[in-house]
């Protein structure tokens, strides 16, 4: 017996690096994988927490508004200063009740001053948990804190006026303080008094500042008064921070242009729910009759071979283009317009070669010997494939479909090139209707300068998330359910 | 009954059965045995068009079943493989219920009383005092190995074919299941033409009535078994039935 000849060294070695390197490939790819899920976590996760903050304070009645005033000079450096007002005060709400009203400032949240919006969410974020009620102050809108002021232009000095009170609200905090009508208003807590408008400001910017009660310089008559004007009010909000809530009313809202603690998902998640059943309605039968053909059918020759590569070719093509197609044939051609029917299509046609390739997949695991036993019995081609290769394969096919739907669905690029819409404030409820979809609601909020809509952004990536991983949960059942051990 | 004539087979560009003729008495087992690789697998699947399912596969001369040259234009292959059945080497029950298994033939092939048939076709089997309570419950899988090679065979005896074509039966199953399939194969020649591919001798000599001996694609020798495995004419018989190689 001969002995076998020993493998050389050096394969040895590669050999035993070979199991080395692919654990620490593995290793790099699961290292990133918990990267790129702790990043998710932290950039919208915690972003998006503060939605529970948002519809609390909004469900008071209150809609916040960031406003800011402007002086010539600066005070302690800055000439800007940013205060946030009640844009809205809903009727019957908590906020109407405590005596607010809309055009009304808030300075501060009991010492701590309020510079934006999301000051006041991110105190209610942090109140504990047990509070239920938010203590605040607010200043009255300037017709109810003074009464009317008119700016007269100081002769000489362009752009300069002096701010004379027309009319004081009879029992008003103002009238309180003593202010009579035509006295002129030179500054409220060291702030420099410029406009009419600007006057309130002021108020405002010195109750943030911390004055209670602000003082008010006058001259009336030649002579320099100092006036303590009681301008805050306080009270209490009643407030219910439930997560639910949140995100029931979050989803189920409309979008708002202004103001976030209002806006919500409602039309995009509609919107994104009608286009992928259009798209599915579409890649469904055509991937699956293709993948059928291919697998089952047809005999392997130059068109078939020519087929496969087109195939996979454009399953890598980018998503960007498929928009273009879907603008210039479905939208213009077609004269679909940017409707849910051309989106879906859109999307139906990006989705087309993964979902053929994903069908052929399972079609090929159904192995050989079953179509030779179906044949053996004197099955025809379809009855072979219509009783025994589809039934075993279906686990297979649904889920490589529900897998590209849900490819399709958090698609952006390619509906933006469509031209569907950013702002949709109406529920779609024909094929034929404009609509938007949850990545294109993200990228409008992302894109959104005023606080709060960043927030909602990441809320409605974790609302996009939940609906991908519901389908992704959906395929894995099937897969798990009904798959075939041969 | 059937017959070949000249029959050779190409894999794209490779022969692998060269001008077999060969004629298989009806109600008689005749063995196909040879090393691997001579084509009696090939020959046995071309008997009944089975071998069309692969690509690239040419067959020239003619296959005659019931005077009709089966690879004729105009022959239906599905209308070929309802007539002359197949059990093949592996089992391979469709993974549904026992009943289901054999009721698709049935039901496709346009038969009525389907429950009849498959009861009738089990107890053909010898497999329907073991599956009786189960067969909507268990599917083919569930079996063991022979029963699910026994279900194969109901499954093709279902639609009454008039030839059994059987590609290495046994192969993977023990030898108790092997012994209760060879006894079956006496009780089906009564009313069924078999072939049978083998590769233990010893089972063509229990089995079979005449035997044909094929090596590298062509039929070296064909006749009674009984003759064949005492007396073989030809020497590389003579040299595979000693053992002497394969």
């Amino acid at each position: 017996m001969k002995t076998q000849p020993r493998p050389a060294p050096r394969r040895q070695r590669w050999r035993r690096q070979k199991g080395a390197l692919f654990a620490f490939l593995a290793a790099v790819a699961l290292l990133l994988g918990v990267a790129v899920v702790t990043a998710l976590i932290i950039s919208t996760g915690v972003n998006s927490w503060q939605l529970v903050a948002m519809h609390a304070t909004a469900r008071t009645g209150l809609a916040l508004s960031l406003r800011s005033m402007d002086v010539s000079q600066s005070i302690d450096g800055r000439r800007t200063f940013p205060f946030v007002t009640a844009a809205q005060v809903e009727s019957n709400s908590q906020a109407a009740a405590l005596g607010m009203q809309q055009g009304d400032a808030l300075p501060h949240l009991l010492g701590r001053p309020v510079f934006s919006s999301s000051d006041v969410w991110q105190w209610v974020e942090d109140m504990p948990a047990e509070t239920t009620a938010l203590p605040l102050a607010w200043v009255p809108k300037a017709e109810t804190l003074i009464g009317s002021l008119k700016a007269e232009p100081i002769p000489g000095q362009a752009g300069k006026f002096v701010i004379k009170v027309s009319k004081v609200n009879p029992g008003s905090p103002a009238e309180q303080a003593g202010l009579q009508a035509d006295d002129v208003l030179k500054s409220a807590g060291g702030i420099p008094i410029e406009g009419a408008r600007q006057a309130w400001q002021a108020i405002v910017i010195a109750a943030q500042r911390g004055q209670s009660p602000v003082t008010l310089t006058v001259e009336r008559a030649g002579q320099t008064l100092e006036l303590a004007l009681q301008a805050e009010r306080r009270g209490e909000l009643p407030l219910s921070r439930n997560a639910w809530d949140a995100v029931v009313e979050f989803v189920t809202h409309l979008d708002e242009p202004r103001y976030p603690e209002h806006a919500g998902l409602a039309s995009a998640v509609l919107g994104s729910i009608y286009v992928v059943l259009v798209t599915a309605l579409i890649a469904v039968p055509l991937g699956l009759g293709a993948a059928i053909y291919l697998e089952e059918y047809a005999s392997r020759n130059a068109l078939t071979e020519v087929l496969q590569v087109v195939i996979a070719n454009l399953a890598g093509i980018p998503s960007v283009v498929y928009g273009i197609i879907g603008l210039e044939i479905l939208a213009r051609v077609l004269n679909l317009g940017r409707s849910i029917l051309a989106g879906g299509l859109t999307l139906g046609l990006l989705i087309l070669p993964i979902m053929i390739i994903a069908a052929r997949e399972a079609l090929r695991a159904v192995p050989q010997w079953v179509r030779e036993a179906a044949y053996g019995v004197g099955a025809t081609r379809w009855q072979v494939v219509r009783h025994h290769v589809l039934p075993y394969a279906l686990p297979g096919v649904l889920t490589g479909m529900i897998l590209s739907l849900s490819r399709g669905i958090g698609e952006a690029a390619p509906l933006i090139l469509l031209g569907a819409f950013l702002f949709v404030t109406y529920l779609p409820s024909s094929l034929l209707d404009t609509f938007t979809i949850v990545p294109l609601q993200i990228f409008s909020w992302a894109t959104k300068p005023q606080p709060g809509f960043n927030t909602i952004a990441a809320a409605a990536i974790i609302v996009l998330l939940a609906m991908l991983l519901l389908m992704n949960a959906v395929a894995i059942w099937l897969r798990n359910r009904y798959q075939k051990r041969w | 009954m059937l017959s070949t004539q000249r029959l050779s087979l190409w894999y794209g560009k490779q022969q692998a059965l060269n001008e077999v003729s060969l004629s298989f008495e009806r109600n008689q087992v005749t063995a196909l045995i040879g090393p691997s690789g001579c084509g009696k697998s090939t020959f046995i699947r071309s008997l009944n068009r089975m071998n069309e399912l692969i690509p690239a596969v040419r067959t020239a001369g003619q296959v005659l079943f019931g005077g009709q040259d089966i690879y004729a234009k105009g022959v239906d292959p599905v209308e070929v493989r309802r007539w002359i059945g197949m059990v093949f080497q592996k089992p391979n029950p469709f993974p549904k219920s026992i009943y289901e298994n054999l009721a698709f033939g049935l039901r496709i092939n346009g038969y009525k009383q389907v429950q009849e048939r498959v009861e009738m076709a089990l107890r053909k089997a010898a497999l329907w005092e073991e599956v009786k309570d189960d067969l909507h419950r268990k599917t083919g899988l569930d079996l063991s190995g022979g029963q699910q090679q026994r279900l194969c065979i109901a499954r093709a005896l279902a639609v009454e074919p008039q030839v059994l074509l059987m590609d290495e039966p046994c192969s993977a199953l023990d030898p108790i299941a092997t012994a209760k399939i060879e006894d079956l194969i006496g009780e089906l020649k009564k009313e069924y033409t078999v072939v049978i591919v083998t590769h233990n001798m010893q089972q063509a000599a229990r089995v079979s009535d005449y035997t044909a001996f094929f090596y590298l694609g062509k039929l070296v020798e064909f006749g009674n078994t009984q003759k064949m495995f005492e007396t073989p004419e030809n020497p590389q018989t003579e040299d595979y039935i000693t053992g002497k190689f394969g």
